[in-house]
Parts: C-alpha cells; structure tokens; sequence
C-alpha cells in the first residue's frame, strides 16, 4: 500500500495521471517516486509534491492524506485497486475508470467518474459539476458501475448517461440527467431547474422538490414505490412522467408526491 | 482633404464595409454612412485617455520607459511564469491574434479571448449539436422570417436590420422600411386617440404584466418579410416587430423546448410556459413552420442566462427540427468587431476557439476548466496579459483582485482601467483606423480593415508589440536553458 502525502499547498493545476494503481502496481519506491506529473507548465516527479510511503500491506491501494483540490486526473482510465483520499479531491477524479473503487472523505472537484465505464466512487461529502458525465463534444457519459454521493451535487450532473446507478443523498444543480438514454439517478433530496431534460431513456427518481418541471414532459401515472437497483428502493407515492416530447423520449422521471403539491395539478391527466 | 471611400468599421460584429472617411491633416474630420457608436469612434478616438509610451510601474506610480526596456520586462514577467493566461484579442486584428497564439505556446500559458464572457456558450452548443448557418448576403436576399432572441440590434448592431435584415433590399426579399413608416404613423395615431380616451376612461384595465404580445397572430401571416422579437423586456428592436413574446428571465429554455415539442406536433400539459400561454407559442410555431427561410439571431439574453450554453444548444436543436419542415437557420450577434475572428484564429492554430490550456505543451480545452475566469477565480495564475480588453472594468471583483496580486502586462490604445491596474502598460495603434488588418464578421467572413490615418509617433500595433515580446521571450528561455 502506497501513501501520499502533499508537501505543500498546491496553487498551480497538478495533473498526477499516474496516481492510480495500474501504474503503481510491480513499482518499487523509487520508480513511484520518479513518476512524472505536471505543476502548471512544469514536468515534476512525483516526489516532489507528494511525500511517498509505503507499507507491506499487498493489497493495491493507494492512500492520499491531505488537500488535493488542485489534483487533478487521479484514477484515470483505473482498472482495479483502491485509492482512498482522506481530504478534498480536483477535477477529474476517476475519469473514464474501467474498474475498482475510489473513496474521497471530503468534497471532489467537477468530472466525478467523466466518461466511466465501470467501478464503485463513494464521495463522503459534496461533488461539483458534470458528475458522471460526458466530455465536451463526446455523447456518451457514464456507462456502468455506481456513483454514491453523502451530499450536493453540482449542475449538468449525469448528462448523457448510458447505464450505471448514481445515488446523491443531498440535492442536485440543474440540468440534472440530461439528456440520458438509460441507468437510473436517485436525489433524495431536491433537484434544479431544467431535470431531465432532453432525456430519451433512463429513470430519475426525486424524494424532495423538484424545483420546476420542463413542460415537455407529460404525466403517465403515479406509483407507490420504484426500484433504484438490485439493493435498494425509494418510497413514494411518487408522480410518474414520461418526456423528453421534443425528443421522443422515454424516459421516466419519479416525483415525490407528497414533497410536489404545485405537481397536484397534473392529476387530471390521469 | 481626401475622402476614402468603402472604410471597415471596427466596432461591432457587423463591420459594415461601407464607411466615408474624410482626412485631413491626418485627422479624421468627416464621416458618412456610419451609425452614432462608429462615428464616436471615428471621431472620438484621439481622446484624453489615450497613451503615447509605454509604462513601468516603479514605486506603487507608472512611469514612462523606453519600449526596449518594456519589452524585456514583460518578456522577463511571461518566460518565468509558470502558469501565466493571456486574455482579450477581441478587438485587435486576426494577425495580432496569431502572434498571441505563438506566444501562449512559447509561454505554456492559457490563451483566452472575450468570448468567455459573451458568446463562449454559444461556441459550446454548436459542438455538442453543430450549426446550420449561412452568410449574412444569403440572409440578406432570401430570408422572409427574421428571428431576435434575447438581443437588442437597434442599440448594440445599429445597421444589422439596415444592412442584412428587415429593412434592405434583397433580391429576392424586399425592405420592410416602407410598412414600418407606415405602422410608425398608424401607431402615433393610435397613440393620440389612446390618449384621447383615456381623459374619457380613466379606468382602463391594466395591461397583463407576464406576457405581452404586441401584434396578432394575423401579422404573421402577412406578406413579405416578418420581425419577431423574443426578449424579457420590451426593448427598442421589440418596438419595430410583427409579433412580440414577452419571455420570463431565465425561462427561454423552457420556451424553446417547448416550442420544439409544438413544431414536432405534441400536445403539451401546461397552459403556459415562461409566461407565455401555449397558444401564443402554437402561432408562433406555425409561423416557423410556414416560412421560406427564416433566421434566428440571438445574443448575450440567451447565452448569458441561466442555462447558457444548453439555451443555445436547444435553439440550434429546434432550427435542425425546423429544418425537417423548412430551411432555417441560426447565427450568433456577436458583440467586439473581431471576436469571431480570435475564435477563427485560435481555432485554426490551436484547434479550440477559446479557453486553450498550452501549460502541458499541447493545447487542451475544457471550459470550467482552463477558461481564463475559472482559472482568475480559483487564483491559480501568477502572471497575466490583456491586450485590446478591459476586463479590470467589467469582470468581478474576485477575478481582478486575483488578477492584481501578479504581475500585469496591458497592451491597449487607451489608459482603461486595466491599464491603471497594470504594472507593464503598452500604448497600442488602433487596428482600422490606424493601421491595417484583418477581421471576422459574425458570420465567419473575413473582411479587411483599413489605416486611414497614422499612429502617434513612437506608437506600434498590436502585432508588432507582441512580436518584440515573443523574440524576447525566446532569448530569455534560450539563455535559461543555458544556465539550466
């Protein structure tokens, strides 16, 4: 097991690629050591900003201890192991992850799980924009695996999601699934403006207050309770509407009833 | 005294091409053909606030140097830095733009133009959905629906309706001047006998405050080109229109989304969206339907509104539905003279138009990321130019504190209030009146601009300026490398 310690306070962009345990992995200290990353226009090694330790533990883990909000690309492209980061994380953190699990105690920068295939993120605090979504240009966002979030997240989170759970238990930004064609998002919390938009498939399950609804969706039912994945489902009742019309869509957004009474008008549709 | 005829204006995304200038003394005297803003343009230029030598700021005062000295100071300030951003270039010429493009890769720095602030999002729709557009001439002879949404021409692109829209005389689209002087004349009428009545009735019933439709549905169909305005408030181009929709703030996704959904024949839930009652939306949604060509024009009320990018993104989405039924199409009003052109230039040199992170020693591009204003914001620079912008004057007070607390290097004709900021301050020539050049207009076609009378002596363009600072900053690095 290899743990990082930063040895100062970044204040440049720091892209670390090679913080993940693929690369670590067969690397004895040294070779660690003199990996190369980027502070603002500069190439360093590794061990010029973190402080490197390691135990005997064989397991691939990688532990970072302290502010790495200017860190960013840790666990790109990640195909199995473990990177545990206890203090704040930067942007694209488990970009394009194939496998494995990171766990960040603290809040995570924009890009959470951009593009990822597979794999287990836990964020114990806040993420900012873009979580599980897609890159700029690129029409396909998360695919599998499963994001949990303990608090809020930003806007345009889950944008073109094409499988995969994300769970946030705090509220969500707007923008919030736009335009997923599949896999399903859980809010227990509220969510913004503009939710689902565009959507073509997938489900979007809301607990608490959802802040405005696009009118291009229209009410198909109401159900007592849906199912989030194979471990766990939300209680409801809950309003069921289909959308995005301007799409052709099919995907189904699950409103809580009792937290929507300004909803209540749609029930003469039924 | 000599008269120039067929002068580019450097003002707006317009760049209308047919100025008069007359000169003499080389002093600008005359001007024909130009609106109010170029006028004072033309003829305001040599104002106080104009700077003559470059500036060093010694002991908390700037003070004049030579331009040697300048050049090696900044070059010194951007060769060490190790995460420096280079922002402005919207009002300077394309050749000056290329240089920075050089300069910004020789530095590792991140290059970003004032489309960050305006219209970056509507960059970021066109690459998730891309753009069918066309030139301002083809708009001009064959558009028979002219849509504005969320922008004011008759204050910020005086001459677009003059020169490509309602009010010239295409080919095959006549000017609309005509009926709107009539429609002018009816509505002073109208005006007078409202105001007759009103001593009658005084207590007329209020107009409704959320929508407000300035026209029937009867005007959209009637013959020759038509003038809808789609806006928050009533504004001066709203005046001039067939038909007005009065949209809430921050709601014209949800309009345009919902008129997609019309145009494709859904039945919608609500009763109104936005503030606007479905019907209103139906007849304007069969009027894009039933047109020839028609055109959407939008600005800073689309894409500097909640939603951004994604309000541009829907608008391009519902011209590609319209384009299933008609032939449509969409084209940004774009603000500075040439910010279409950095957008161009950093395009073709870099291959992103704004927002280019050369710090890994390749370009990179992802806005929130490596836009100038998230990097101000998040404090993580420690050096900056600006050249032909004035972003100490108009962006917030975090990112020009931020931007202050390194060291600042300020190319501009004028002392801005970035330049009273700056600690290395260059007098610039005005590009298009003092010397030559080249830019883009809003739709992408480059037109040059011209010198009509000389710079104050001593005063060097833009181009050449960064030029001095690029050669000296690849001896500066040569020499590093050296000792290194």
């Amino acid at each position: 097991m290899i743990t990082l310690t930063p040895l100062k306070q970044f204040k440049y962009p720091v892209y670390a690629e090679c913080i993940t345990p693929d690369v670590f992995q067969g690397k004895d200290i040294a070779e660690i050591a003199n990996l190369p990353v980027n502070e603002g226009n500069q190439v360093k090694n590794l061990s010029d900003l973190f402080k490197i330790e390691e135990d005997n533990a064989a397991t691939p883990t990688i532990t970072i201890n302290g502010d790495a909000s200017e860190v960013r690309r840790i666990g790109i492209g990640m195909k199995n192991g473990e990177i545990i980061i206890n203090g704040n994380v930067g942007m694209h953190l488990g970009e394009k992850m194939v496998g494995g699990k990171i766990t960040v105690n603290g809040n995570a920068g924009q890009w959470v799980g951009g593009g990822m295939k597979n794999g287990l993120i836990e964020i114990h605090g806040d993420a900012g924009d873009y979580l599980g979504s897609h890159y700029r240009g690129v029409s396909e966002g998360m695919k599998h695996g499963v994001i949990v979030v303990d608090g809020n997240v930003g806007s345009d989170s889950g944008c073109y999601l094409r499988g995969g759970v994300i769970k946030i238990k705090g509220n969500a930004g707007p923008f919030l699934g736009y335009h997923m064609s599949d896999g399903t998002i859980n809010v227990e919390k509220n969510a913004g403006p503009r939710l689902g938009a565009n959507m073509i498939g997938g489900k979007i399950v809301v607990g608490g207050l959802a802040e405005d609804m696009m009118p291009t969706f229209t009410i198909d039912t109401s159900k007592p309770k849906v199912k989030i994945d194979d471990t766990q489902s939300a209680q409801g009742p809950f309003y069921v509407f289909l959308g995005d019309l301007a799409e052709d869509g099919k995907g189904k957004l699950f409103i809580s009833k009792a937290n929507n009474p300004k909803l209540k008008f749609y029930e003469k549709y039924l | 005294m000599t008269v120039i005829k067929s002068v580019t204006c450097p003002i707006c995304g317009c760049l209308c091409d047919d100025i008069e200038v007359t000169v003499e003394n080389n002093e600008v005297v005359k001007m024909k053909n130009g609106c109010a803003v170029c006028e004072g343009k033309f003829l305001g230029y040599k104002g106080e606030h104009r700077t003559k030598k470059p500036l060093i700021r010694k002991d908390g005062k700037l003070v004049p140097v030579t331009m040697k000295e300048a050049v090696h100071a900044a070059a010194e300030v951007l060769a060490n830095a190790n995460y420096p951003i280079l922002y402005g270039w919207s009002s300077t010429s394309s050749e000056a733009q290329r240089v920075g493009v050089e300069l910004a890769e020789e530095i590792g720095g991140v290059l970003d133009n004032t489309a960050v602030v305006c219209h970056g999002p509507s960059i970021l729709g066109v690459q998730e959905v891309g753009i069918p557009t066309a030139t301002l001439g083809q708009i001009r002879h064959r558009a028979d629906l002219i849509i504005y949404w969320g922008c004011d021409p008759w204050s910020a692109h005086p001459r677009h309706l003059e020169r490509y829209t309602n009010f010239t005389e295409g080919r095959f689209e006549k000017s609309e001047w005509t009926s709107y002087m009539t429609k002018l004349k009816a509505h002073a009428g109208n005006r007078k006998l409202a105001s007759a009545m009103r001593i009658e009735d005084s207590k007329a019933k209020p107009k409704p405050q959320a929508c407000y439709v300035g026209g029937s549905p009867p005007e959209l169909s009637k013959g020759g080109r038509k003038l809808i305005v789609v806006d928050v408030r009533k504004s001066m181009t709203a005046e001039m229109a067939d038909f007005f929709i009065q949209v809430e703030p921050n709601k014209d996704y949800e309009v345009l989304q919902a008129l997609r959904a019309l145009v494709k024949d859904k039945e919608l839930d609500v009763d109104s969206v936005g503030g606007v009652p479905v019907e209103y939306l139906q007849d304007l949604a069969d009027a894009l339907v039933n047109c020839e060509f028609g055109v959407i024009f939008f600005g800073m009320g689309l894409t500097q509104t909640a939603g951004k990018f994604r309000n541009i993104e829907v608008a391009i989405q519902l011209v590609r539905d319209l384009n299933s039924k008609t032939k449509f199409m969409i084209m940004p009003m774009r603000g500075h003279y040439n910010v279409t052109g950095a957008n161009v230039v950093s395009s073709w040199q870099s291959g992103y138009p704004y927002g280019v992170d050369f710090s890994l020693g390749y370009p990179r591009y992802n806005p929130g990321e490596t836009t100038c204003m998230d990097v101000l914001l998040r404090d993580e620079l420690d050096a900056s130019l600006v050249i032909a912008a004035d972003p100490g004057a108009n962006f917030p007070k975090n990112a020009v504190q931020n931007m202050v607390k390194h060291p600042l290097i300020v190319i501009d004709p004028h002392m801005n209030a970035t330049a009273m900021l700056g600690d290395i301050v260059f007098p610039a020539a005005f590009v298009g009146i003092e010397v030559d050049g080249t830019a883009y207009r809003m739709d992408s076609v480059p037109i040059p601009l011209h010198k009509v009378v000389d710079p104050p002596a001593g005063v060097l363009s833009d181009e050449e300026i960064l030029k001095k600072i690029l050669e000296e900053v690849k001896i500066i690095k040569a020499k590093n490398a050296k000792v290194a």
